[in-house]
């Protein structure tokens, strides 16, 4: 019943959508077998242009189901919709855009052994549409492609973009806030009354001589035991669990390591607060990381190098010294610095361990300059912020901020050394 | 003669990969062993063992003796002088991170020769043996990382001469290399024998015709057949190794 109406309801109309042409090029056809043959080129067909031909001003072909009033095919849905390249070499495929048919003869035959197969009904107010496929240009998977691809870029364009705000925000917030207080004095001058006047100058040099010492201690061992572990160890049982003894280390709190050090350094072994213990704490904080780093600097450099040399009956340390640690020093080096910059920041392993909260060192002479021996408890920066913003009443706001930006300025212009130094090292890197 | 190179009942497995299966063969000093064989038959692994640098895989295990002038390697106490005496070039042609001259003065210099008239000598000659000092005597401070793959693998063999090994043990040494340069490269080797033991690994059948005085024919980790290379290539005892060598194999 309702196929007998659909037969019914119209006749069939080939548009043939020439642009340019003043109105749509079309002829009415009672059945569709005639409108396709007529596509086909084999019927009669009135138009200006023969419909078989698809050229670039005219690309693309249409059978629409229509009432009999009707001419306009243009509120008509496609149902269908086929594709043909007159550039292909073969016989084509199954009229898809991935893999289209070579010409409109072709089409015509196939789509009425559709239509014979009962596979096209075309209901009123339906078009099947035959579109000419042109070269290099995008099919619709291709096109869906590119889109999720710039959807993608886009987002990890935003993510970044949401990371690197937040840095520049706070650069610039400290910098506003504590503009009033930064001078060459608040640099070089001793804090007074608490730190409430004066400078930072005892925290500046005591943190710096708690990352250097920290380092001298951390970088030989840590190094060593990142080349032990890649270059000398088999992977047996024992080396096994020192890996992951390094790994879990690397994730302890920094707070664990605040009580560990009291308990080991401080009290154990009876070194008291100072900066012996505190800069034994960081140490060991910065240890696993540094082990870490160093090993995948080493890594880094291709097994072949070493097979190369060990061929040549060069020992393994022989090797190591010539051709390893050569080209994997910019990595190491990297590491240890970024570890550094670690160290100088952090407040909780120092607390328990020999930061002082106000200790201003000698305002002239050696004691300006050297003021601690291994012995003495030290001031520190992240410390000194810490003390001035929850410890003091009173402490101006610009000085807390002052001495945030100068905290913030160490560490950046350590990972920029750090950075240089890879660069330079990169550029001369040898394979 | 005590056999220069000598393989007594050895076995390798790599865990439960047997890579060498029962090989006993024995290598005349001064003379030139034709190692041939379809691919994954065991014929690098074989030399790993003659240098010892199959204990660099972990998972590898060695059964049977392996003797070098008559001494068991597993026994030796300096692996290091073992490896000295024994050249190495592998197929995949390594140029160490380092100059030219350096690549081919590394092992004389790891075993303490820095005089640098001897130095420059031993290097121009080395890289004269292998083909590649017309190409690279005006650039000997360039990067060996930056030569060509086929320069490479000359590179390779000069420094696999430079330690004046004993034992030249060379793995598809020419398959980068072009014919002309592989022949010339040849005549050395034939001029080498008269001061070395050569193990030659190869694909090109051919090629172990021309230079080894015996062959062995290696297939699934085992030793096929071994004889004097005119009779390997025109009557040999297994049907296996006639297909291989008149190539009708597989």
């Amino acid at each position: 019943m309702a196929d007998a109406n659909r037969s019914q309801a119209g006749c069939y109309v080939v548009h043939s959508a020439e642009k340019g042409t003043a109105g749509p090029n079309f002829q009415r056809f009672p059945t569709m077998e005639e409108a396709v043959s007529a596509v086909a080129g084999q019927g009669s067909f009135n138009g200006h242009q023969q419909p078989s031909n698809l050229t670039k001003s005219n690309n693309s072909l249409v059978i629409a189901h229509l009432s009999n009033e009707q001419s306009d095919a243009s509120q008509c849905r496609p149902r269908h919709r086929f594709y043909v390249d007159t550039h292909l070499l073969g016989s084509g495929g199954d009229g898809t855009e991935r893999d289209p048919w070579p010409d409109v003869p072709t089409a015509a035959k196939h789509i009425l052994s559709m239509a014979g197969d009962g596979k096209l009904n075309l209901r009123p107010n339906e078009q099947i549409v035959i579109e000419s496929r042109k070269m290099f240009t995008a099919t619709r998977l291709e096109k869906k492609k590119m889109r999720s691809q710039r959807i993608a870029k886009g987002v990890f364009f935003c993510m970044t973009l949401s990371l690197v705000i937040p840095v520049f925000a706070i650069l610039g917030y400290l910098f506003v806030q504590a503009w009033p207080a930064l001078s060459w004095d608040f640099v070089t001058l001793n804090p007074k009354r608490m730190g409430t006047e004066g400078g930072i100058w005892a925290p500046l040099v005591g943190t710096f001589f708690l990352v250097l010492m920290s380092l001298l201690m951390a970088a030989p061992v840590g190094v060593m035991a990142g080349v032990y572990l890649n270059e000398y160890a088999k992977d047996n049982w024992f080396n096994r669990i020192i890996n992951l003894a390094v790994v879990n280390l690397a994730g302890v709190p920094s707070i664990v390591h605040a009580l560990f050090g009291l308990g080991a350094f401080v009290l154990a072994a009876g070194m008291g607060k100072s900066l012996l213990a505190a800069s034994l704490t960081l140490s060991v904080m910065t240890l696993p990381v540094i082990i870490t780093s160093t090993r995948e600097a080493l890594a880094a450099v291709p097994k072949s190098f070493r097979e190369a040399c060990w061929n040549m009956g060069a020992t393994k340390w022989q090797t190591i010294r010539t051709i390893v640690l050569p080209n994997s020093i910019s990595g190491i080096l990297t590491g240890v610095i970024l570890q550094v910059a670690r160290a100088a920041g952090e407040t909780a392993p120092i607390i328990f361990t020999g930061a002082a909260i106000f200790l201003p060192v000698e305002d002239n002479g050696v004691g300006y300059w050297l003021p601690y021996t291994l012995k003495s408890e030290v001031m520190a920066l992240s410390m000194h912020l810490y003390t001035l913003r929850e410890q003091i009443n009173n402490a101006p706001l610009a000085m807390q901020y002052g001495t945030a930006v100068v905290l913030i300025g160490l560490v950046l212009s350590v990972n920029s050394v750090s950075i240089a130094l890879r660069v330079y090292l990169r550029s001369r890197k040898k394979w | 003669m005590v056999p220069h190179i000598e393989f007594d009942n050895v076995t390798v497995k790599y865990g439960s990969h047997v890579a060498l299966d029962q090989i006993s063969l024995t290598v005349p000093p001064k003379s030139i062993i034709g190692i041939i064989g379809p691919a994954n038959s065991g014929k690098t692994t074989f030399l790993k063992c003659i240098n010892r640098t199959i204990d660099f895989i972990d998972t590898a295990k060695v059964e049977g003796n392996v003797r070098v002038s008559g001494d068991d390697v597993r026994s030796l106490r300096n692996v290091y002088e073992l490896r000295r005496r024994i050249g190495m070039v592998f197929p995949l042609p390594v140029g160490l991170p380092l100059s030219v001259y350096e690549n081919v003065a590394y092992a004389p210099r790891r075993s303490g020769m820095h005089n640098r008239h001897d130095l420059d000598q031993l290097v121009e000659k080395c890289l004269q043996q292998a083909m590649l000092w017309d190409e690279v005597k005006d650039r000997l401070h360039t990067l060996g990382t930056k030569l060509s793959g086929g320069q490479q693998q000359r590179l390779t063999l000069a420094r696999a001469l430079s330690h004046r090994p004993e034992i030249l043990c060379l793995d598809e040494f020419s398959i980068a290399i072009d014919p002309v340069t592989t022949m010339k490269i040849e005549d050395v080797l034939l001029e080498l024998k008269n001061e070395m033991t050569i193990v030659l690994v190869t694909n090109l059948v051919q090629q172990a015709h021309r230079l080894a005085d015996q062959t062995a024919f290696f297939n699934q980790s085992k030793l096929v057949e071994i004889g004097d290379t005119e009779k390997i290539f025109t009557e040999p005892e297994n049907k296996l190794t006639y297909e291989y060598v008149t190539g009708g194999f597989g």
